[in-house]
C-alpha cells in the first residue's frame, strides 16, 4: 500500500475546510450511481448527511467479509447491523459523509426530514419516481420548506414522460442509451461496459449537476429542481452516432460495428489489443494495447519487432493499406507480443514513441502503477478503531481551493447525536424517545 | 435563456481530449472561443464526415463536441499569435488546454505567465497530469481504457477472448467530467474571493477510480474480477444476464428480487409462452424461497432465458418494466429518436445547419433543469469563422493588421 500521509479523519463539520464548507447536503441515495454524486461534494468540504432507513436498506453496506486489510476479526463482521467497516464499495461511495438513521414513512420521521430540508442547501435521492411524492415530498413542498434548496432526483429515465415509473440500474441505462451496443467485437453479442460505466460516470455527472445547481443558487438565491435521467446523460455521450444517423443515415446497429478495439474514426492500423505472456490470478489472458497513429510510429514498431521490412511491404506501407490488411498485421504483432512480458512491451514501445498500454487490472493499478502512486490516487485513511484503510481518492488538483479526502465512511447511524442533537437542537430525552418509537 | 455558465468567456485551445468540456460550458451559456491551428483542430479530421467526404467543416464528431463555439484560427507557434492569445486570456474567465506538459511554458502561456488576470481559471486536462513518471507517455482514448482498468472489466466471459474498450471516447469523457467539477467549484469560490486558480486533471487518474467495485474488491479482499459478457465484472462467475430475444435483440435482464406483483406478472407471462416449468409450485409463492432460488439455483434463470427467447425485445422491456422488473432492451443510439418518452421530455434540440439546408435534432444535455439550461446554443463553427470578428471587436485590431497577419499565415 502507498505510504502516504493520513488526511483528516474526523467527518464533523468544524474539521472541514474547502470551498463548499458552508454547504450541507441531505443524501437519500443508495446503491451505486446515486451515492457518487453527493460524495464528490465532500472533497470540497460539503457536509453530506447520508440518511439510512432504520432497519438498513443499502446492500452495499451489508456485503462485508473478512478483509485482508485489518487483523482485527470483528472489524470484518456485520454485528447486529451496526459496525460495518469492511464493506468495500460502501466505504468508497460514502467516504467523508455523515450517517443518520431515520424512518421517513412515519409521520414523526417525515417531520424530521422536513426540518432537515430547512437546514440544507441540497437534497438528493435516487429512488423510483413515486417514492418522494408518496412521502409527501413533492418539489412544491420541498421548495415551500426551503426556497433556496437544490433538489436533484437521479433516476434511470427521469421523473416525467411515460417511462417515469420504469426502474433502472447502470446497465439498464447503458443498454437503453446506445452505449452498450457501442462496445464489443463485430458479430458477437454486445460486450457492454463491465465497470459498470454508468454506475460510475452517471454519478460523476450527477455530482456536476449538483455543483452547477449550487453555483446558480449562490448567484441568484433561487432554488431549483434538477431532473437527472441517467439514460439521457448517457445519450449525450454518444452524440456523434446520433448525428451520423441523422446526416448519413448510418446506424450503429450494423454488421461491422462495434469494431472491437480497432479504430474506425479515423481508421488506423495497427490499433488493437494483443495477447502477451501469462495469465491473471483467475486465468484470464494478459493483454497489451498498441496503436500507431503516425507513419513514424509504425516504422518504429517494425524496427522494434525486428522486422523493418514490414514498413516497406506493399500490404503495410501506408495506413490506408494497413487498414485493409489489418487481420494479417494484427497476427504478426500478436506473434511478437505472445511470448513477451506485458510491461516490457509497453516500456519498449513507449521508449520508441509508440502508443502502448498494458490492460491493467485493479491489482496492477493499486500495487504497481508508478504514476498513480506518484499522484496519490489511492490514499490511506486512518480509522480510529481499525487503523489504516485504503480508499479511492478524488482526481482534481486545484491550486487555490484544493480538494481533500476528508475521512472514512460512517458506520450506521454514527452521527445521529450530531444531527438530531446539535443541528436540530433536540435534547437527550427527545432523541431517546425517537429511538424508542422506532423513528430513528 | 439563462444557463448556469451565462456571461462567462472561455478560451479553449483546440484538442480532442477537452472539447467536450468546452461544449458543456457553451451549452450552459458561456461564450467559448476555440483557438485552432490554421489547418484546423485535430477534432475536425477524425470523422465520420458528411457523406464521408473529408472536410474540416464536415466532421460530425466535431459538430457534436463543439456546439455553439466560436472558432479563431491562430498559429500559436508564432509570436504574434501568442501575443493575441495572451490578450484574449487577459480578459477571459476560463482557459481550457490539453497540451503536452511544458508546451505552453515554452510559449510564455503557462499559468504563471497569464495569472496577471487574477480571476482566470486555468484548467489543464492531460493524459497523466502535470507530473509523475508516466507524464510524457503516448496515449489515446483506447490506451487509457486499457491502462485505467476499464478494459480489464469489460468484454466476454471466455477467458481467452480479448478485453474490450468501448467506442465513443469514454476515457476522455471521464477526464472531462472532473475538469467540469473543478471549473464549476472554482467559479463558486470566485464569486466570493474574486480569485481564479489552476486546475490539473489527469485522464489516467480519472479512469483509475472509475472501475466501480474492482479496486475496493482488490484492496479489501485481494480478489480479481472476471469479465462477463455484457455484464458487470465480478469476483465470481455469475449466470448470464444479456439474453437473446425472439427478434434478434438482446435483453439486459438485471433484477435483484421479485416481489409478489412482479412474480405474479412474470408467471402469467411465462404461462402464455409455455415456459413456466415447475415455477407454479406453491413454495415459490414465498419471496425468500424464490429469491434464494434465483440467486443460487438455475430453475428461475432458465425459465427467464426461455421466456426472453420466446418474446420480442420491446415486449420484454415494457412488460417487465410494467411489472416493476428493471429489464432493458439493448438499443442502438439512433433508435432513441423514435421513442415518445424522450419527446415528451423535450429531449431533442433542433440545430440549424445551413450547409445541409436543414436542422438536425441534437440531444439536449445531460440534465433537465430550467435554471441550468444545458442545451446546444447553435452549430459548431467553421474553421476560422470568427477570427476576424474576435480580432476586430474583442482585441480592436484594424483591418490592415488583420490582413497582414492573414497574409503571413499567422491567422486564418
Amino acid at each position: 500500500m502507498n505510504p502516504q500521509k493520513s488526511p483528516v479523519t474526523d467527518n464533523a463539520a468544524h474539521q472541514r475546510k474547502g470551498v463548499l464548507s458552508d454547504i450541507r447536503v441531505l443524501d437519500f441515495t443508495w446503491k451505486t450511481v446515486g451515492p457518487w454524486a453527493p460524495r464528490l461534494l465532500t472533497h470540497y468540504g460539503a457536509e453530506v448527511i447520508h440518511v439510512e432507513r432504520v432497519n438498513g436498506w443499502d446492500d452495499h453496506r451489508y456485503n462485508a467479509q473478512r478483509s485482508i486489510v485489518t487483523d482485527t476479526p470483528d472489524a470484518n463482521q456485520v454485528q447486529g447491523g451496526k459496525k460495518l467497516y469492511a464493506a468495500p464499495y460502501f466505504n468508497t461511495l460514502h467516504h467523508g459523509k455523515l450517517a443518520i438513521s431515520l424512518n421517513p414513512r412515519s409521520p414523526e420521521g417525515l417531520k424530521l426530514v422536513e426540518r432537515l430540508i430547512t437546514k440544507c442547501d441540497a437534497v438528493v435521492e435516487n429512488f423510483s419516481a413515486e417514492v418522494f411524492p408518496n412521502w409527501g415530498l413533492t418539489w412544491a413542498r420541498i421548495h415551500e420548506l426551503n426556497p433556496k434548496i437544490v433538489y436533484m432526483s437521479s433516476s434511470g429515465f427521469g421523473h416525467t414522460g411515460e417511462w417515469k415509473g420504469y426502474r433502472s440500474f447502470g446497465p439498464t441505462a447503458a443498454a437503453q442509451s446506445g452505449l452498450s451496443l457501442a462496445s464489443g467485437l463485430p458479430g458477437q453479442p454486445p460486450a457492454g461496459w463491465g465497470y459498470s460505466y454508468l454506475d460510475v460516470m452517471g454519478g460523476w455527472m450527477g455530482g456536476l449537476a449538483l455543483i452547477q445547481g449550487l453555483l446558480k443558487v449562490k448567484k441568484t438565491g433561487k432554488g431549483m429542481y434538477i431532473d437527472y435521467s441517467v439514460t439521457e446523460g448517457a445519450m449525450s455521450m454518444v452524440g456523434t452516432y446520433m448525428l451520423d444517423f441523422q446526416v448519413n443515415g448510418r446506424r450503429t446497429r450494423r454488421p461491422n460495428f462495434p469494431p472491437g478495439n480497432r479504430a474506425i474514426s479515423p481508421s488506423l492500423a495497427p490499433h488493437n489489443t494483443y495477447r502477451c505472456a501469462g495469465n491473471d490470478r483467475v486465468g484470464q489472458h494478459w493483454w497489451v494495447f498498441i496503436a500507431c497513429e503516425t507513419q513514424a510510429q509504425f516504422e518504429a514498431l517494425c524496427a522494434l519487432m525486428g522486422q523493418p521490412g514490414l514498413a516497406r511491404d506493399p500490404k503495410f506501407a501506408t495506413n490506408e493499406v494497413r487498414v485493409k490488411h489489418q487481420d494479417e498485421l494484427d497476427a504478426i504483432i500478436g506473434r511478437w507480443t505472445r511470448a513477451r512480458r506485458r510491461y516490457d512491451i509497453m516500456q519498449k514501445c513507449q521508449a520508441a514513441g509508440i502508443i502502448a498500454a498494458v490492460v491493467q487490472s485493479a491489482e496492477d493499478r493499486v500495487e504497481y502503477d508508478p504514476q498513480l502512486h506518484h499522484r496519490e490516487v489511492f490514499p490511506i485513511i486512518n480509522h480510529p478503531e481499525l487503523g489504516d484503510f485504503p480508499y479511492e481518492g478524488y482526481p482534481v488538483k486545484m491550486s487555490r481551493t484544493p480538494a481533500f479526502v476528508h475521512g472514512r465512511a460512517p458506520t450506521l447511524a454514527e452521527h445521529n447525536q450530531y444531527v438530531y442533537g446539535e443541528l436540530l437542537g433536540m435534547d437527550a430525552a427527545e432523541i431517546a424517545g425517537l429511538r424508542e418509537r422506532g423513528v430513528i | 435563456m439563462s444557463g448556469v455558465y451565462e456571461g462567462l468567456t472561455v478560451i479553449e485551445l483546440a484538442d480532442r481530449r477537452n472539447q467536450w468540456v468546452g461544449k458543456l460550458l457553451s451549452d450552459g451559456g458561456a461564450r467559448v472561443i476555440q483557438i485552432e491551428p490554421v489547418n484546423g483542430s485535430p477534432g475536425r479530421w477524425c470523422g465520420p464526415f458528411v457523406q464521408d467526404k473529408v472536410d474540416p467543416n464536415s466532421c460530425l464528431d466535431y459538430w457534436w463536441n463543439n456546439t455553439g463555439k466560436q472558432s479563431v484560427a491562430l498559429d500559436i507557434e508564432r509570436k504574434p499569435a501568442q501575443d493575441l492569445l495572451r490578450k484574449l486570456l487577459a480578459r477571459a474567465d476560463i482557459f481550457l488546454e490539453s497540451t503536452v506538459p511544458g508546451t505552453l511554458a515554452k510559449l510564455g502561456l503557462d499559468y504563471g505567465a497569464v495569472a496577471g488576470n487574477r480571476a482566470l481559471i486555468y484548467a489543464s486536462l492531460t493524459d497523466f497530469g502535470q507530473d509523475g513518471p508516466w507524464r510524457d507517455l503516448q496515449m489515446n482514448d483506447a490506451a487509457h481504457l486499457a491502462l485505467g482498468g476499464q478494459m480489464s472489466s469489460t468484454g466476454y466471459s471466455d477467458v481467452t477472448v480479448t478485453p474490450i474498450g468501448g467506442q465513443g471516447h469514454q476515457a476522455w469523457h471521464m477526464g472531462c467530467a472532473f475538469v467540469l467539477h473543478g471549473i464549476t467549484v472554482a467559479l463558486f469560490d470566485r464569486l466570493t474571493s474574486g480569485e481564479g486558480q489552476y486546475i490539473d486533471v489527469s485522464i489516467h487518474d480519472a479512469c483509475a477510480i472509475g472501475t466501480e467495485g474492482a479496486v475496493p474488491q482488490w484492496m479489501y479482499y485481494g480478489e480479481t474480477m472476471y469479465r462477463q459478457t455484457g455484464m458487470h465484472a465480478a469476483p465470481r462467475r455469475l449466470p448470464p444476464l444479456e439474453l437473446p430475444t425472439a427478434d434478434d435483440m438482446y435483453v439486459m435482464a438485471i433484477n435483484q428480487a421479485f416481489n409478489k406483483r412482479s412474480w405474479d406478472a412474470l408467471l402469467d407471462w411465462m404461462d402464455e409462452k409455455g415456459v413456466t416449468g415447475e415455477l407454479r409450485d406453491p413454495k415459490y409463492q414465498e419471496e425468500s424461497v424464490r429469491t434464494a432460488e434465483y440467486r443460487q439455483g438455475t430453475l428461475i434463470r432458465d425459465a427467464i432465458r426461455r421466456l426472453i427467447a420466446a418474446s420480442n425485445g420491446e415486449e420484454c422491456f415494457h412488460r417487465a418494466q410494467a411489472s416493476g422488473i428493471s429489464w432493458a432492451v439493448i438499443r442502438a443510439a439512433e433508435e432513441n429518436y423514435d421513442i415518445p418518452h424522450y419527446k415528451q421530455r423535450d429531449y431533442w434540440r433542433n440545430v440549424e445547419h445551413p450547409q445541409l439546408g436543414r436542422a438536425i435534432p441534437y440531444p439536449r444535455g445531460p440534465f433537465a433543469c430550467d435554471e441550468l439550461q444545458l442545451e446546444p446554443r447553435g452549430r459548431a463553427p467553421h474553421l476560422g469563422e470568427h477570427t476576424q470578428q474576435v480580432l476586430a471587436h474583442d482585441l480592436g485590431l484594424a483591418a490592415q493588421e488583420i490582413a497582414a497577419l492573414t497574409a503571413a499565415g499567422v491567422i486564418k
